[in-house]
């Protein structure tokens, strides 16, 4: 009787575990979850490299979840300090910058691709970001190689043609904003007094960054530093730039038609693409560089993110396999998101692709994207390393003492005293 | 005899009545708490840390920013919370009264803000306190003004914009626990004042505020702790700028444990320096408003 | 009975709840005219209404499975604001009601639990629910926040008001003291009850930091995080993101507004 009911125990345990069993197999159907911040842009390129994947590899499934980005650096932040895996994506999407601090502020995370994808074929400064002891980490995604974008309908009523704006230095800039302003008496550009993306595309200019490559501070005693600031101070006390707070009063001020032009990366073509009645008033040129640094060249970078795969994932093979072969290779997938999600991707082989070659109405057909790449791969590697943030925080605190013509040496002095104490 | 028996009913239901509210606190809280604790002593950065005994204190009273932190933190709390709770109690007591017509509107549109979403309100406040905006323009028509003031760009501006977003947020929903609380008080004591002709600003502080007290010590606890822990409005508007001059407590442990190299030891560290500032400020609150009778 | 210094009085009183909710209502009215324009309209600050709004409301419905994440809403809030009322009342009046030294500590030590930021809580709360096998669950979003230490503490304010002599009427006439609870609190303090819905239901459902962490797959998803990735990326298409807001603002500005009217009776009207 005893025995019975064990032995019906165990039958029924062992439908019971083959029912879960099952569950487990059919969650499990190789569905790799990704991360991401934007339904539009990364998510919609995500979703069209699985199909091409998918096609090929018909079980396969994906989830792709799209946050808010502070939102989901915190996310996984919070989930990867617990310790707990359970719930953590096979693959996130992680902006460049923060790359360093996340490879080492959790060490075993993230899987080491070093082997599975060829780096050789992507820009050298995007595998630099995601490379530790060695290792590389990422599938290099979006680039935010940078460009002057400008109108061109404006510029030219002041009396500027795109061969004025070739290759030109930041100064040169400010006397051209200041012969805009003279004759149409409109503000060049917008500038958020809050924001740090100035210092990081002139610093990058010059292959320079707050940190050498073993992560000390390179702010005191740095020529590139200092002249970023100096020349932050003369473009912001020329009467050429207008104040704005925020990423809205931001864009929509160049886009209004309220100013001008704006240094910024390729990934906003697509907001001022946004505006189809500007078509054929804008166009772009290479970025301004430092005049006084001769190491600073016309291309530089801001922003820009990567893939990611955890070492936890369920479904890590899986996620490798499909990195390495759309993203890894396809150059016509990365035409179809040049066209059709305005991505620019950091494969080098891509550049050689239609799209790449066609110009742009919008753009006065020039071959906008042509020259993009061009840039790209003149961009100076730097290794962004753990502390960007700190740095940024410090510069950014001292930005009403630069605009308020406070005294360089000073401000850096301050700013190398508070990035030592904010990273001891 | 049934001294005693009443004695042990009331400690019976005494502990019945908070049990399933300290049940549920003791699995949801205590952990974690005691976890934060445990972090609070802890240094390194990422999952990389250990015991750092009072490496964290020293640090927090070496470390310029935290001390710009608790400043901006300590002045929004000394200006904004009194004026909002008087705003609220104000309000409270004029939309109260059922002489006033259209009292649902009014409270409807009072309470408003503290629903509007983050987003829509971000983008309004600072359209309107804009260089060209419509604060400027109203001031320079006024000739209140000469030139515009650069309300996001300056140091102090900004710290007014805060408080007057904060206080735009949240009046509305301190008014509601005043407005429920009048409720409690028995309207023919006010009757009876208003026949024998004592003016109305007189029934308002010598029989609404006393009446209220409770709630009021409530408000002020909640908007103390809240106001210690702000972060909505200073990351939406300022970012903590210009020159840290809206940079909060808040905002700070966020910095740490999320923007920069995460050190989630030492942000528990200035976690509780907010509960400390909190045990201070309540104690004096409570002590504050304590029945002298008593 | 009305003399001219009453009269200039009430005339001030009107002017300032005027301005009062002129201001107060401003940045609505924007989100609302918002959601009429394009999003380039309404990034270059066009104030005048659009003729959009159709197109923006098709987006956003599109822009997640919503019956569903309406669903979440609804049932996190709703479930969320019951227990809590019950359990936070429950607890609220037994702190004031009764009354010990034990007690009172606890209720102190709560206090101080109250004013711990979140931010310092939430990595072992994950952990928490990670052991308890609850990730992904309506339970693991609404339990943590079921007894208030906040809505604790207002009962208890409130419950100073709540007349003795009732309590001790009800004792001699036989109740026990959790029928007191029931038959004479509760419904006396109707209009308590009413503030702390609105305040507790607003909570649920504007919570958006812990879902977003505790919460794993797209079908669990809430309403605040779905209009959250609305408003980020590089081109957020903010006049979207207007509709979701108002969406989002509805049912508690409908809770409100039916509960507001608890506002103008008086206490003792209800138990006379």
């Amino acid at each position: 009787m005893s025995s019975n009911t064990t032995r019906r125990g165990f039958k029924l345990a062992g439908a019971l575990a083959g029912i879960s069993m099952l569950s487990i197999s059919v969650a499990a159907a190789q569905q790799i979850t990704v991360w991401c911040w934007d339904p539009n842009f990364n998510g919609a390129t995500m979703e069209e490299a699985f199909s091409r994947y998918q096609a090929q590899h018909p079980d396969a499934t994906i989830d792709i979840q799209v946050f808010d980005k502070a939102a989901m650096e915190q996310k996984l932040q919070a989930q990867l300090a617990s310790g707990s895996t359970d719930g953590l994506p096979d693959i996130v999407l992680v902006e460049d910058y923060r790359a360093q601090k996340y490879l080492l502020s959790f060490p075993g995370a993230f899987e080491p691709l070093t082997g599975k994808i060829d780096y050789s074929a992507f820009a050298p400064y995007k595998v630099e970001v995601s490379t530790v002891d060695g290792q590389t980490y990422s599938m290099p995604f979006d680039s935010g190689v940078t460009g002057l974008f400008y109108r061109s309908d404006a510029l030219a009523e002041a009396g500027y043609s795109a061969a004025d704006l070739e290759n030109i230095t930041w100064d040169q800039l400010i006397e051209i904003g200041k012969g805009v302003k003279e004759k149409t008496g409109k503000t060049l550009l917008p500038i958020d007094p809050n924001a740090s993306d100035l210092f990081r595309i002139m610093m990058q200019s010059a292959g320079s960054w707050y940190f050498d490559a073993s992560g000390n501070p390179t702010i005191a005693d740095n020529p590139v530093f200092k002249s970023t600031l100096e020349t932050y101070q003369r473009l912001l006390t020329a009467d050429i730039t207008k104040p704005v707070a925020g990423w809205t009063e931001y864009t929509g001020s160049f886009t209004s038609g309220d100013t001008l032009a704006t240094p910024t990366g390729v990934w906003m073509t697509a907001t001022i693409k946004a505006n189809p009645d500007q078509s054929g008033m804008w166009a772009v040129a290479p970025i301004p560089r430092l005049g006084d640094i001769d190491a600073s060249v016309n291309a530089s970078n801001l922003g820009g993110s990567s893939w990611y795969v955890l070492s936890s994932a369920p479904e890590k093979e899986t996620a490798i396999d499909f990195l390495a072969s759309v993203w890894g290779q396809d150059v016509d997938f990365y035409q179809k998101i040049l066209v059709n999600q305005g991505a620019l991707g950091s494969l080098l082989a891509a550049r050689e692709g239609e799209a790449y070659q066609a110009s742009d109405e919008f753009f006065g057909g020039e071959p906008v994207w042509q020259n993009f790449s061009t840039w790209l791969a003149e961009i100076p590697p730097v290794n962004y390393g753990i502390f960007t943030e700190e740095a940024d925080a410090a510069v950014v605190a001292q930005i009403p003492a630069i605009t308020g013509g406070g005294n360089i040496d000073e401000i850096v002095a301050q700013i190398d005293a508070q990035v030592r104490q904010q990273t001891q | 005899m049934a001294q005693s028996h009443l004695a042990r009913n009331e400690r019976i239901n005494g502990w019945a009545f908070v049990m399933p509210a300290l049940i549920l606190i003791g699995i949801f809280m205590i952990y974690p708490i005691i976890w934060s604790l445990w972090m609070s002593f802890q240094v390194g950065r990422g999952m990389q840390f250990s015991f750092g005994g009072l490496t964290n204190i020293i640090r927090l009273t070496q470390d310029p920013i935290f001390m710009r932190a608790l400043t901006n933190t300590l002045i929004f709390l000394a200006i904004q919370v009194p004026i909002m709770l008087v705003l609220a109690l104000l309000f409270a007591n004029a939309l109260n009264n059922p002489n006033i017509w259209g009292r649902g509107f009014f409270r409807t549109a009072i309470f408003l803000p503290c629903v509007t979403s983050l987003v829509a309100y971000s983008v309004t406040f600072k359209a309107m306190f804009a260089a060209d905006g419509i604060i400027n323009q109203m001031l320079m028509g006024l000739h209140i003004i000469g030139s515009p003031i650069p309300w996001l760009a300056d140091p102090f501006w900004a710290k007014v914009v805060v408080i007057a977003a904060i206080t735009w947020r949240w009046t509305g929903y301190n008014m509601i626990f005043y407005l429920a609380a009048m409720q409690n008080i028995d309207r023919s004591i006010y009757e009876a004042a208003r026949i024998d002709g004592v003016p109305a600003w007189a029934r308002f502080w010598y029989l609404t505020v006393p009446m209220l007290k409770p709630v009021i010590l409530f408000t002020a606890v909640i908007s103390t702790i809240g106001t210690l822990q702000l972060f909505d409005e200073p990351n939406l508007l300022t970012q903590g700028g210009p020159s840290d001059s809206t940079l909060t407590l808040s905002m700070y442990i966020y910095n740490l444990s999320f923007k920069f190299m995460p050190s989630f030891g030492y942000a528990a560290t200035v976690s509780y320096v907010i509960v400390i500032l909190v045990a201070i400020l309540s104690f004096l609150q409570f002590l504050a408003v304590r029945d002298r009778r008593a | 009975m009305s003399n001219p210094l009453a009269l200039i009085g009430r005339g001030a009183t009107y002017v300032a709840l005027s301005l009062a909710a002129f201001v107060s209502v401003f940045p609505f009215f924007w989100m609302v005219i918002g959601s009429t324009n394009t999003n380039a309209d309404l990034i270059r600050g066009k104030a005048t209404p659009g003729d959009a709004l159709w197109r923006n409301i098709e987006v956003f419905f599109t822009s997640a499975d919503l019956p569903r994440v309406v669903f979440n809403s609804f049932f996190i809030a709703g479930v969320g604001t019951v227990l809590t009322l019950l359990v936070s009342s429950l607890a609220g009046y037994g702190f004031e009601v009764f009354r010990s030294r034990t007690r009172e500590r606890v209720f102190a030590v709560m206090l101080l639990m109250l004013s711990v930021p979140f931010a310092a809580l939430m990595i072992p709360l994950f952990i928490l629910m990670a052991n308890l096998k609850l990730m992904n669950s309506y339970q693991a979003i609404i339990l943590p926040s079921v007894a208030s230490i906040f809505i604790i503490f207002y009962f208890r304010q409130a419950t100073k008001a709540f007349p003795h002599e009732l309590r001790d009427a009800a004792r001699i006439d036989g109740l026990k003291e959790w029928q007191i609870f029931l038959f004479v609190y509760m419904p006396v303090m109707r209009s308590t009850y009413a503030a702390a819905t609105i305040i507790v239901f607003m909570t649920h459902w504007n919570n958006y930091l812990w879902p977003l962490i505790v919460l794993q797959t797209n079908d669990m998803k809430t309403l605040p995080l779905v209009v959250a990735t609305l408003s980020q990326g590089y081109t957020p298409d903010f006049a979207v993101v207007m509709v979701g807001s108002i969406f989002a603002t509805l049912p508690t500005l409908i809770i409100f507004f039916l509960l507001q009217r608890r506002f103008v009776e008086g206490m003792l009207g209800a138990v006379k």
